[in-house]
Formats: structure tokens, sequence, C-alpha cells
């Protein structure tokens, strides 16, 4: 059996490894158009830092490949699919059949439309280690720099480039940071932080323009202000790559429709991580959670069963766990909306905000108090009856006491799981 | 495989399971200078249970989970399960992002001191029996093969 994998991020890898854990004959290539062996992706930021180095930043050990049995094809842009004789065709011509096939093809970042934004040299993205590293040889002691988009990627970025640069404004058209996953209370708090290093906001403006030619020089926002600027980085946000899917004729809407196999409307054809929609568990509706933990659960799906295997993923939920400047924060679920259940120590920049309904846990925001948080994740993806529960949740810290005596026991000890 | 399990009626939440982990995750393996000098974390917890009459204690430590969570979050394949069935962390790899701490049901993941890598229970794999069960007075901790 031929399988095909396209993409080596964490879906592609882990597809890679669960379907050589279950048939040790299979052939299987994977294809990537980066130029190196998978990384942690999220890492860029800490290379960018220097807080990783270049051999830290890989996902699996250097003999992975080897002993796993897998072709690595780098440098490889797949320019078409077909279903129909099961090959995919390079942009060089190289023709690779395959029995099964995975599309793991990720995100890639939104451009927003921008007057004389194209062919600027100074204008980055930071989604891939090849942008980090172009971003890492570009800055300069002076650089001032312009990041649009105040969501995880940016705010990592600036993080990244404090005390490398002379400035970092970042730019967001929402009237917070962190606006996709955060409420108002938290993001503000986080901002106040974050603005205490050294980096200026601007929140509810976006970018309209751009001056310079070959480079850009200055940023014009939504309301005529104008910033200088020697290094711009795009960070807006992602959208599923979903290209290859589309031409070959598979079914996307959003993203790429998959089943909980994490099949393709082409049986032989399964796709899994950023570029798939899934069921959500909370709002029992398709969406897309391009995040590392769902794209690892996903890409594991897909390979057990492109080996055979017959098995459905569990719906997930949006979560994160971040820092900046060593702030922390953990969050999952529903987290946007009503202010209830809000506890705020501003001075310590503590923030706990539990989003509770219907006797049920649909989300919450930890900063800086983030101990034993997975209890409460699991309390949201059990649905768990509040209840039932032997204390108020809002009355007291998190722990495994929060079960009773026998369900405590049966977990730990791995009764009925 | 063998796995750490408390016994909540025995627990007497005296902390010395925490006070050998950590010692025996030292680089000295020195109890004062573990304890003074190093910032090595116990992988063990003592969890408190308070009922309206008595407070009662468990020791919590690492499930190692038939199919761990924590190495799905990871973000930078830190944590891995080796080949005896063991969940561990690379320090080396691990950046501190708190992804494992997020997703473990048990709570049992924890910040370590140094800021960066989190604190895990390797089963104390080069001593003889772990240094939480050699250790607890009222053998309120048990290696046992229970799957």
């Amino acid at each position: 059996m031929k399988c095909l994998i396209i993409g080596n991020g964490a879906a592609g890898i882990n597809a890679a490894a669960a379907i050589r854990e279950k048939n040790k004959h299979a052939g299987i290539t994977i294809i990537s158009d980066e130029g190196i062996e998978v990384y942690g992706r999220p890492l860029i930021s800490y290379y960018l830092s220097g807080k990783v180095s270049y051999e830290q930043i890989f996902y699996k050990g250097k003999d992975f490949y080897n002993e796993q049995k897998i072709h690595l094809d780098l440098n490889t842009h797949i320019a078409q699919i077909n279903l129909k004789e099961k090959i995919a065709v390079s942009t060089d011509g190289k023709t690779f059949p395959y029995d099964k096939l995975l599309l793991a093809t990720g995100s890639v970042p939104f451009i927003a439309p921008t007057k004389n934004l194209t062919n600027q040299k100074n204008v980055f993205t930071f989604l891939t280690f090849d942008q980090a590293d172009k971003i890492k040889h570009a800055v300069k002691p002076n650089s001032k720099v312009v990041i649009v988009g105040g969501g995880l990627i940016g705010l990592k970025a600036a993080e990244a480039l404090h005390g490398k640069v002379g400035s970092i404004t970042v730019v967001d058209l929402a009237d917070r940071i962190l606006a996709s996953i955060l409420d108002k209370s938290a993001a503000n708090l986080i901002e106040k932080f974050i603005s205490k290093k050294g980096i200026n906001f601007i929140l509810g403006k976006s970018v309209g323009e751009v001056y310079g030619d070959e480079n850009v020089q200055k940023v014009i926002l939504s309301d005529g202000q104008v910033l200088d600027c020697d290094i711009l980085i795009i960070a807006i946000g992602v959208r599923p790559n979903v290209e290859l899917a589309k031409n070959a004729g598979l079914e996307v809407k959003r993203a790429i429709v998959v089943n909980e196999k994490m099949q393709t409307s082409d049986p032989d054809v399964y796709a899994a991580g950023d570029c798939v929609q899934t069921r959500e568990l909370l709002s029992n509706e398709e969406k897309i959670l391009a995040i590392m933990p769902n794209a690892t659960a996903q890409g594991q799906t897909a390979g057990f069963n492109m080996a055979g295997e017959d098995i459905a993923l569990n719906p997930s939920t949006s979560m994160n766990a971040i820092s900046f400047f060593g702030l922390q924060l953990i969050c999952a679920g529903l987290t946007g909306g009503q202010e209830d259940n809000l506890f705020v120590d501003e001075n310590e920049y503590k923030l706990r905000r539990l989003n509770i309904a219907d006797d049920t846990l649909k989300g919450f925001v930890l900063i800086n108090d983030i101990a034993r948080a997975g209890i409460y994740t699991d309390l949201i993806k059990n649905q768990t009856k509040l209840s039932e529960l032997e204390y108020d949740l809002k009355q007291q810290d998190i722990g495994l006491n929060v079960y009773n005596k026998k369900e405590r026991h049966d977990k730990l000890w791995e009764i009925n799981q | 495989m063998k796995k750490v399990y408390p016994l909540e009626d025995k627990c007497l939440g005296c902390g010395l399971c925490e006070v050998y982990c950590r010692t025996a995750h030292s680089k000295s393996k020195d109890i004062v200078k573990a304890h003074k000098r190093e910032t090595t974390f116990s992988a063990i917890t003592i969890e408190e249970v308070l009922t309206p009459k008595t407070i009662k204690y468990f020791a919590l430590s690492c499930r190692h989970c038939t199919d761990p969570k924590c190495i799905m979050a990871c973000i930078s394949g830190a944590m891995f399960k080796d080949k005896d069935g063991i969940v561990k962390n690379d320090k080396n790899r691990c950046i501190g992002c708190l992804s494992c701490l997020l997703v473990c049901p048990f709570g049992a993941i924890k910040k370590g001191a140094d800021g960066k890598a989190v604190s895990k229970c390797d089963l104390c794999i080069e001593l003889e029996e772990p240094a939480c069960v050699a250790n607890c007075p009222n053998e309120a901790l048990k290696l046992e093969n229970v799957k």
C-alpha cells in the first residue's frame, strides 16, 4: 500500500507515525514545500527571539524518518492531484502515485488588500521557519517594526523582537488584542502588561496603504495616522490552504469537508489539520480549529484509518496555552461574551473567568493562575453536570477533589475509564 | 506497566513523598542541598480534600496514560512516551508553553521552578523503587501493575 502525505507539519507527521504503528510495510511518502524536517511550528517565535536554537526547533528526533521508514521529499510543491488516476503531480513534473492520500496542507497567511503592498521587500508573514529566519536576518537594532494583527501570531512576533529593535507597534482592527480567543477584561489585562514592556498598541484601526518603492517606509492607517516603518509583519490571521483540494474537485466549504474518519468526499483521500473543518464540541457545528492539539489528533485519526482501522475523531474545541513576557494565559472553549464569574487581581495580573451555562462549563480563561487547568478542560469536554460535583467551581480552586471519592479513585486507578 | 497509585485512606498528607521526589531528582541527591540550593520541583503533590468534618489527602503524580493528551498537545515534541510506556518530558526541548497542563485531566502537570520546563514523574527509572513509594511512612503509595 502506498500512502502519500502532502504536508510535513503536526497533522502530516502524526498521520505518518499512526500509519506506521498499524502497518509495518506500507510505503509512506511525505511531501513538503518547506526546506527542513518537521519542526514545532509555534517554536518559530522562540527561534526568532533566540530562546530556542535551530537544533531545538525540530519536533521529532533526527532519525525519525529513517526509523519509521518514511520517505521525505522537501522543497516539493504539488501542483495538482488527479483523483481518478490516484496521482499527485509536482510543479517540476514529478508524479507521486498513491493508494491513500492525506492532505495536511495547513493554513496560509491572510493578507488584506492594501494599497501599494505588492513587491515590497521588507514585508513579512510569520507562519513558517523560513519566514522567521528572514525576519531574523532583516531586523536591525534601530528597526521600526509595525505588526499588523494583535492575535497570537502577531503578539508572539512582538515578544520575540522585543529588545532587538528600535520600536514595535501592533495595529489591530478589533477593539482589543487576542480578539478571537479572549473577552475584553482578559484582553485588556494582557494588553496592559505587554504595553508596560514597551510595545505600542493601536487598536480599532487597520492599515489601508503603505508608502515606499521596493521597501515600505511608512504605513498609513485607516484614520490617516502615519507610522514610520522599516519592517512590516502581516499577522492578521490565517486561512485554510485548500487550493489543491478545491482544484481536484473535493468538497470544500470554508475548509476541506471530512467525516469522523477524516475522509474527504473521495474515500481514498483524507485530510487533517488546519485545512479541514471538523465538528466543534460545544456548538456541534463544523469549524476550523486551527490549533496544534487538534492537528495532531486529526492527523493520528486519519493515519489509523488510512491503515485500515475504523476510528472516529473525538469532537474538540478551541484551546490555547501561551505566555507573553512570562504572563501565562490558558483558555479553552467559549471564552467571549458575558463577564460573570470573573475574578481579577489587577496588581498581580491574575484573572480567572468561568463561562458557565446550563449547569455545564462552556469555557474558561486563566491568567497567571493556571494550576490544574486541564481539569476544567476535561469538564468542558465531558460537559459534566456541575451540580453533581463536590463543590461550586466559583467558590474554590479546581482540583481532583471536585469529583466524589469513588469517581476520583476510579479516575486515578483507571477503573472503567 | 507498573505505575504509582495513591491510597487516599492511608495518606497522612505528611509531604515526605514530595521531599524525597525532589531529592531524587536533584543534582546533589542530598536532602538538604536539594531543598536549599536547587530549584528542582517535586513531581508528586499532596492534594487536599476538604470535607465538612475533616481534611483528607492523596498524593498525585503523572498517570502515564495509555493515550496521553499531553503528548498530543505538546507544541515542541518534548513530551513523549518511551519504549516502557513512561511519559517523559525532554527538558532541553520543552519551552514551558504549558499546553500539556491545559489538557491533563488529572491536573498532574506543573510548571517547574525554572519557569521553563514542566516537572513530571518519571517513575524513578534508575532506582529500584520510586522515591515517593519507598519513603511513604504509611504505605499510601503503591507501585502496581493494574492493567
